[in-house]
């Protein structure tokens, strides 16, 4: 069994993840039409698949993070989380070759624009994590197990 | 182990699906008059409220800086005529929300309804720009933006303008 820090690091990083994407897309839910214009910007999809993405993205991501924070099918919602910061990255990406200047409508919709490699940097960060909550081994939350505690 | 990973992209599967479901019920009058609004197919009678029509998509200086490079776009103003004629972003067309029954008309033949279409009026605090673009895309314009830092921003950032003291 893992003393000191380390036995808290998993649940740290878990619940911290999970913040920061309930945050995120609870931004973005509250503003969907603006968060449509962020995705457009990156023109990547046809006009209406804008609308879409904004419409269920956040939900996506707000969901996975809340599953993170109550300890609820972490390994799958950590998956998902890494394939969204897969696409994030390729799509950021994609704007510093392509020469867009545009903001990368994580958080916050409008105001002060993040630039992209500074997104993707960021991104790094979410994936390492997800990827270290997926290769953790799966346990229900205590509330589920009470009769077997660790 | 094989069992395992179907269980997880089950999981995986279960989670994206509501969450999707969720987000789509959640935003269904947004979805909804962005796809009837934009579908195009028939050009629709203009309904009784500005309010009805579908929902213009918003764009950033970048944004429509590049569109106005590619020359792809169609620029409209909709601030009234004497505004337009004091100065506006070079090449866009005039489509005043005061005169829009009157000029739609005149507009719609010059524009196809294919065309990407910039609204924009006078920055930030003017919602003309919003009105005249659900407008459009009640119309029949399938591709309508706006851009709401309008001429104040465009000549911010001086890009080309034109008229009497742009």
């Amino acid at each position: 069994m893992k003393k000191g820090i380390g036995k808290y690091f998993p649940v740290v990083v878990r619940i911290g993840l999970g913040l920061v994407f309930v945050y995120a897309g609870i931004l973005k839910i509250m503003d969907p039409v603006a968060f449509a214009g962020s995705v457009a910007a990156y023109k990547i999809l046809p006009y209406n698949l804008n609308y879409l993405v904004a419409a269920i993205l956040p939900w996506v991501e707000t969901t996975c993070g809340a599953l993170l924070i109550v300890g609820c099918r972490v390994k799958a919602a950590s998956c998902i989380i890494i394939a969204m910061n897969l696409v994030f990255m390729a799509a950021l990406a994609s704007t510093i070759v392509r020469g867009l200047n545009v903001d990368c409508g994580c958080f916050r919709q409008g105001g002060d624009k993040t630039p992209a490699w500074v997104a993707i940097l960021r991104d790094v960060a979410f994936l390492a994590a997800a990827i270290f909550l997926a290769r953790l081994p799966e346990k229900r939350p205590r509330f589920f197990n009470s009769s077997n505690p660790e | 182990m094989r069992n395992t990973a179907r269980k997880l992209f089950l999981e995986m599967a279960v989670i994206v699906l509501v969450a999707a479901a969720a987000g789509a019920i959640w935003n269904r009058e947004m979805l909804y008059v962005v796809w009837t609004g934009a579908s195009g197919e028939t050009v629709k009678p203009v309904p009784a409220s500005a309010d009805q029509g579908g929902i213009p998509l918003p764009a950033g200086l970048m944004q429509v800086k590049e569109m106005y490079d590619r020359k792809e776009a169609v620029f409209v103003d909709a601030r009234d005529e004497f505004a337009f004629a004091g100065g506006h972003i070079r090449g866009a067309l005039s489509l005043p929300l005061g005169q829009f029954e009157a000029k739609s008309a005149e507009f719609a033949g010059k524009v196809p309804f294919t065309a990407e279409v910039v609204v924009y009026c006078n920055g930030y605090g003017c919602h003309d720009s919003m009105t005249v673009g659900k407008k459009l895309i009640s119309k029949g314009f399938r591709q309508v933006y706006v851009f709401e830092g309008g001429y104040p921003e465009w000549k911010d950032g001086k890009l080309p303008v034109e008229g009497r003291n742009p």
